[in-house]
């Protein structure tokens, strides 16, 4: 009785959270297939009294929408490849080569992801001037690898150090070479931190904001977050269906990745090949 | 050809040495043990033979060629790691032709050698699970098939069975053996258990603190130990060792005679029993649980602890300060307490120069 009590609190409570955290993306859904009258009508009508789809049609016809997401598509996957590449071909150094400063270096490393981004992008902006790089998504790659990278080397550190070294030593002795064993044992060894660590890049990419708003501005490199805000947003009026509209789309890659991934993610290592 | 060969070998971590000059050379076919307790060297002296540690100085050889700079892969030997080192993502069936696959052995001959190998350690059944699927035994076994597939010349064996429980351990000790008789190479195998090295090697190099105490059979090491530290080392429960005095007793007929004094034991040596080299002054007399009688003789002890396994009992004496351990058979008549006495097999007493931990008997052999 008072188990089952318990129990029914608990739901109570666990699904008004989940409900809580639920209800803005069932908002954003539902307006974005909501007629332009029905949008403001009180009372709010919480499912559509009719489901348009004119919103998306406006979206990938008569907007720039379709460059922006396809600039964030390239953005997202260069840097995503460059701070996974880098980021465990770093790791593994710093987990498995003695030199001079090892962990000073992976200390500063971390120092620098501690440094507010916002005082970096003047300098920066500056920067990539100079480097004739201003207005390109070259310099969005590099400036979201300085602080992608940081991240992806603490964290693929620590899924490296968690390898134990038996595999690789085993590995040379078969006959593999350095770069053999790197690739045959540590790689699917570490694969679900370098699977998190690609994950977290490419969120962090295709939502940042602030870089993307200050280094580039034309619409041939804008990328989606400040393009739909400079777009759909103006001193004067928000187009709320256009931009709810564009946030589904915009998350949609996010949803898909997360889709596939998540056995990936959550599968284990290979726990009880190793004992001792 | 596979023969090994250790020269004046040193390995330092900073200012620790791990291992100090070591001259050691292995025939071919030879089962050898490295033996001795942890941080003696013996691991850092196998990982220098496979490439994994690089020597600070000497020379290692195997067969005629130097190893010192050519990378594990090239140095044809095979090792069994005491984590077994399994590759985790793959199947049985994948690790053990991961060797074959890396020195680009094609299909079909690499899956008829690993199903050889497969048959040969009773694997066939598991080719296709994952190693985490396996049973401790299991892995050994994977283990030992991915070093025996490609057919090396040398096997290196570092802790390998000392993750499996006391049963399994005493079976692989067998099949090991086996396993050495029929495929003939030469294996190197690092333990801290005496009992592995004795029953499975044709030579034991037995090692402390880097440094090679003594490299002989296993009868050499057990009956005539170089020093005092493998004559306390080998052979369980250890041999009791008693600080004492040697002195001359001059015998008439000109042979030199000794006696030694370790505080109540005072024994007269037979003629012989030391070398050249021996001389009067301090030693450490040493007397295998075997080698002390009980129930005659003229010295007495008190009874100390009595351990029984079933065939025999193992005796704590205190005779008069001095503390003995004496092996019994299992139906002694003997209780914690009393007093006993008992006799020393005199011919088998091993004496050692306190100072330089040597041996003095007459029966050394130069190692």
């Amino acid at each position: 009785m008072n188990a089952s009590r318990a129990r029914m609190i608990w739901s109570v409570v666990t699904w008004t959270i989940v409900l809580a955290v639920v209800f803005p993306l069932i908002w954003m859904i539902v307006t974005s297939v909501k007629p332009q009258s029905e949008l403001f009508s009180i009372p709010p009508t919480l499912m559509p009294e009719t489901i348009t789809f004119e919103h998306y049609r406006r979206l990938l016809t008569d907007t720039p929408f379709l460059q922006y997401f396809r600039n964030s598509m390239i953005l997202a996957v260069t840097t995503t490849v460059v701070v996974v590449v880098l980021g465990t071909l770093g790791a593994y150094s710093l987990v498995r080569f003695k030199y001079r400063g090892r962990e000073t270096l992976a200390t500063l490393v971390l120092f620098t992801y501690l440094m507010p981004s916002v005082v970096l992008v003047i300098p920066l902006y500056l920067m990539m001037a100079k480097l004739g790089l201003a207005n390109t998504l070259a310099s969005l790659v590099i400036a979201y690898t300085t602080f992608a990278l940081p991240y992806a080397l603490w964290l693929l550190r620590s899924f490296m150090s968690s390898i134990p070294v038996d595999l690789e030593s085993a590995a040379l002795v078969d006959g593999a070479g350095r770069m053999g064993a790197f690739v045959d044992v540590v790689l699917p060894q570490a694969l679900p931190g370098i699977v998190s660590t690609a994950l977290f890049t490419f969120i962090l990419c295709w939502n940042e904001y602030l870089f993307a708003l200050v280094l580039v501005n034309s619409d041939s490199v804008r990328p989606l977050t400040a393009g739909t805000m400079n777009m759909l947003i103006t001193s004067f009026n928000i187009d709320w269906s256009l931009l709810m509209a564009a946030s589904v789309m915009m998350s949609l890659p996010l949803i898909v990745i997360f889709t596939f991934l998540q056995g990936t993610l959550t599968k284990g290592f290979g726990a009880g090949a190793v004992k001792g | 050809m596979a023969e090994v060969v250790f020269e004046k070998v040193r390995k330092t971590f900073g200012s620790t040495v791990a291992v100090n000059d070591l001259d050691l050379t292995i025939d071919e076919g030879e089962f050898v043990s490295l033996l001795g307790p942890s941080g003696c060297g013996k691991t850092t002296t196998l990982r220098m033979l496979a490439g994994l540690e690089e020597p600070s100085g000497g020379t290692i050889r195997i067969g005629d060629r130097v190893v010192n700079s050519v990378p594990p892969a090239k140095r044809d030997i095979a090792m069994v790691f005491q984590s077994y080192a399994l590759y985790p993502h793959m199947t049985v069936g994948k690790n053990i032709a991961y060797p074959l696959k890396k020195r680009g052995i094609r299909e079909p001959e690499r899956s008829e050698r690993v199903m050889a190998t497969a048959r040969l350690l009773e694997l066939e059944t598991l080719l296709d699970r994952k190693p985490a699927q396996l049973s401790g035994g299991q892995q050994q076994r994977v283990a030992l098939g991915r070093a025996m597939v490609r057919e090396p010349q040398v096997f290196l064996l570092d802790e390998p069975l000392s993750n499996l429980d006391a049963r399994l351990r005493a079976h692989m000790r067998a099949e090991l053996i086996e396993l050495h008789r029929r495929i003939g190479r030469t294996m190197i195998y690092v333990t801290h258990d005496q009992l592995e090295a004795m029953t499975m090697s044709t030579r034991i190099a037995v090692m402390n603190a880097g440094v090679l105490q003594q490299f002989a059979t296993p009868a050499d090491i057990f009956h005539r130990p170089a020093n005092v530290f493998v004559a306390g080392f080998i052979g369980s429960p250890a041999m009791s060792l008693v600080e004492g005095e040697l002195v001359g007793s001059g015998g008439g007929d000109g042979e030199r005679r000794f006696r030694v004094h370790c505080g109540a034991l005072d024994v007269a040596l037979p003629a012989g029993l030391l070398n050249r080299s021996a001389a009067p002054g301090p030693i450490s007399l040493g007397i295998r649980p075997e080698d002390i009688l009980l129930g005659s003789g003229h010295h007495t002890a008190a009874v100390g602890v009595v351990e029984r396994t079933g065939h025999e009992s193992i005796v704590r004496l205190d005779a008069q300060g001095t503390p003995l351990i004496v092996r019994t058979p299992g139906d002694t008549p003997i209780e914690s307490g009393e007093t006993v006495r008992f006799s020393l097999r005199v011919e088998r007493l091993h004496i050692f120069d306190s100072t330089t931990g040597l041996r003095l008997n007459a029966d050394t052999k130069d190692s």
